[in-house]
């Protein structure tokens, strides 16, 4: 069993830090930023620049979060994908096409994400069927169904909403007319997960699954509860984000959101976590999220071909996987060292 | 082995003149994803027409593939589908001539009649032996766009391409950058990578960056709905709303409520609705009757939609045929 509990790490040698899963992200992050400060120059530095790759980062990265912490756990989950344009649907039509309250909509939306991770939840837990598969299958079937309900219900396959001016400050305003306020609600999502990952029980549970499933279970954890549980949290943070979209945008569409599935994994295996689970950290999940934006916005303030960001994060991606083998080589001599 | 081929020929026949007589045209329509808003449309003027066919016998089936990934050889292997599920007449879109003409030429030869609509043009219906084209021109839709906001004064233009390497996206930044350049001006194409496409936060802080490094842009073309909802909000966080005017293809609700507001200048129409439609009702009246359009090349866009037209587009909005 691999255990990361970084609220207990103190001290700041090299060791400690070498030893902490988000070290080699923070490099990356580093370098990066560096990198497009230099080509980006002055607005990049900026406000402009900062809002920028932020209100991009904070999207991913609200969907990141509750995906790391299931990667950590062993699992995947591909279908964030299809419950962003769910969700929106669901909140449109009905507070859009049929004009309820905008709680209302925004409430079933929120629960048509949490019904979706329950049923992920169900079956990864009651199969042998890897979670990848699993996710695809409901991925394909939420998407069907959307597109299904869409057109049956309003007749259409995009569905227009104007929010209430409470609802639209809350998850669709942009702070100074630059910084969306989903940037808040991702520092909001991450410092929730980062106490349940680090220093509640839970955390542990989550570390213990990802390291050995049939030990977790035998030292007593309720796996299958934890990962129902953990396959909500990231269909409900897929259908937030899917309401801060409709929000911003005042519009649904069905075909949006498919971005985010390779995104958000990107974002957590840039962030340090092992694909095997069993290690990874918060922070680093956030790093590798701010690293996945800065490439993305900092190439339209450097004047390159957009297409070298792609190339830039494929990189990075690589790197990644192979720094985190050797850090994690590294933190394994230091610890056996110590003790 | 020969006997076994005339067997074959005169079920053949047989089959076709039973259904030409009896059960009216069958007729497959190549087409998008069905979730797609512009191709919902599309698929909506096709199953009107197909009404029509309903009543004589015949039948209409949209056939669209899951996902663009792989578009061409997709798109391909449907139109082998229709053929080998007997259809009497196919209506098709030339997207990736290298992929699908191949199909298209494999429908000629067993004596399908096929019209081309949506993409490809006049050029590929006659490379094809196809019988009509039904649809837009992309050039000439990007034209439209680049000539409105030309004549309108604007100067410097940018065209958003959420899908570079793809032919038809390709045709509407060229056209734009042409129609703006003819009315006096100068156009230039903002690419965005691969993981941007269809994330609408992706798309508008793109433009946002792209619009604070070139501070001396005053028009955007893009290329779709969805995309022009996220340039105006790009626009906007750049602090540039008034400063910077938007003509986007296709529309939807919001569009349209942008038009009446003033944020968005004109929408390209390549009036999808026309397409399905138009490209349907030829066929079904060959296969029946065999009356023919005389007319080749069928365009149903660009219409511009602005302010002075924008209610008029709204009702059709409501009969569901726009």
């Amino acid at each position: 069993m691999t255990q990361n509990r970084e609220g207990r790490s103190s001290g700041m040698s090299f060791g400690s830090l070498a030893r902490r899963p988000e070290a080699g992200s923070l490099v990356g992050l580093v370098l990066v930023y560096t990198f497009f400060a230099i080509m980006g120059g002055a607005v990049f530095v900026g406000a402009p620049g900062w809002s920028s790759w932020l209100n991009i980062a904070a999207e991913v990265g609200i969907v990141a979060l509750p995906v790391g912490l299931l990667m950590i756990a062993g699992e995947l989950d591909i279908s964030v994908g299809s419950v962003i344009p769910a969700s929106q649907m669901t909140a449109a039509i009905i507070s859009g096409h049929f004009g309820l309250p905008i709680l209302l909509g925004i409430g079933c939306g929120l629960g048509v994400g949490l019904l979706v991770g329950y049923i992920n939840g169900l079956l990864v837990t009651r199969t042998t069927i890897p979670s990848l598969i699993i996710t695809i299958g409901t991925m394909f079937g939420v998407m069907g169904l959307t597109l299904g309900f869409a057109v049956l219900i309003a007749g259409s396959t995009s569905v227009f909403l104007v929010p209430t001016p409470l609802t639209k400050l809350v998850l669709g305003t942009f702070l100074g007319g630059m910084f969306n306020v989903s940037i808040f609600w991702w520092i909001a999502f991450a410092i929730v997960i980062y106490f349940l990952l680090h220093f509640s029980p839970l955390g542990n549970w989550i570390f213990a699954l990802g390291g050995d499933r049939d030990s977790a279970r035998n030292a007593g954890i309720p796996t299958r509860g934890l990962t129902i549980w953990l396959y909500m949290l990231s269909g409900f943070a897929a259908a937030f984000v899917g309401i801060l979209q409709l929000m911003t945008y005042q519009n649904a569409q069905v075909a949006t959101g498919q971005s985010f599935i390779f995104n958000s994994i990107m974002c957590v295996v840039i962030g340090g976590v092992i694909l095997t689970g069993g290690s990874g950290s918060v922070i680093g999940i956030v790093i590798g999220t701010a690293t996945f934006a800065i490439v993305n916005q900092g190439i339209f303030f450097s004047g390159l071909d957009p297409n070298i960001g792609s190339i830039i994060i494929g990189a990075l991606l690589l790197a990644a996987v192979l720094s985190n083998d050797g850090f994690r080589a590294l933190a394994l001599k230091y610890s056996t060292k110590k003790g | 082995m020969k006997l076994g081929k005339i067997l074959a020929a005169t079920a053949m026949l047989t089959l076709v003149a039973g259904m030409a007589s009896a059960e009216g045209a069958k007729i497959f329509v190549i087409g998008g994803k069905p979730d797609d808003p512009f191709w919902s449309r599309v698929k909506l003027g096709a199953e009107h027409a197909g009404k029509v066919a309903e009543a004589q016998g015949g039948s209409v089936t949209w056939l669209g593939p899951q996902n663009y990934d792989n578009l061409g050889p997709d798109a391909a292997e449907l139109i082998r589908q229709a053929i080998d599920q007997g259809a009497d007449a196919i209506v098709g879109p030339d997207w990736v001539p290298e992929a699908m003409d191949p199909a298209f030429e494999a429908v000629v030869a067993a004596g399908i009649p096929l019209v081309i609509y949506n993409a490809g043009g006049l050029e590929a219906a006659d490379r094809l032996g196809a019988m009509n084209y039904v649809g837009a021109v992309d050039y000439k839709s990007g034209y439209a766009g680049g000539e409105y906001l030309g004549k309108a004064g604007h100067k410097n233009g940018a065209c958003v391409n959420t899908l570079p390497g793809a032919a038809n996206i390709e045709a509407f930044c060229n056209g734009f950058n042409d129609g703006l350049a003819a009315a006096g001006g100068t156009g230039s194409v903002l690419q965005l990578p691969a993981t941007a496409f269809g994330d609408a936060t992706a798309v508008a802080q793109a433009v946002r960056a792209h619009l604070l490094e070139n501070p001396t842009i005053d028009a955007m073309f893009a290329i779709g709905d969805q995309d022009t909802n996220a340039t105006i909000s790009g626009i906007q966080q750049a602090g540039k709303t008034g400063a910077v005017h938007v003509c986007g293809m296709n529309f939807n609700d919001s569009i349209l409520a942008n038009i009446q507001a003033g944020s968005q200048a004109c929408a390209i129409d390549q009036q999808g609705y026309q397409q399905g439609f138009f490209a349907v009702s030829i066929l079904n009246n060959f296969v029946n009757y065999g009356v023919t359009i005389p007319t080749r090349e069928i365009l149903t866009g660009p219409g511009v939609i602005d302010a002075s037209n924008v209610e008029l587009v709204i009702e059709g909005v409501k009969l569901g045929a726009r």
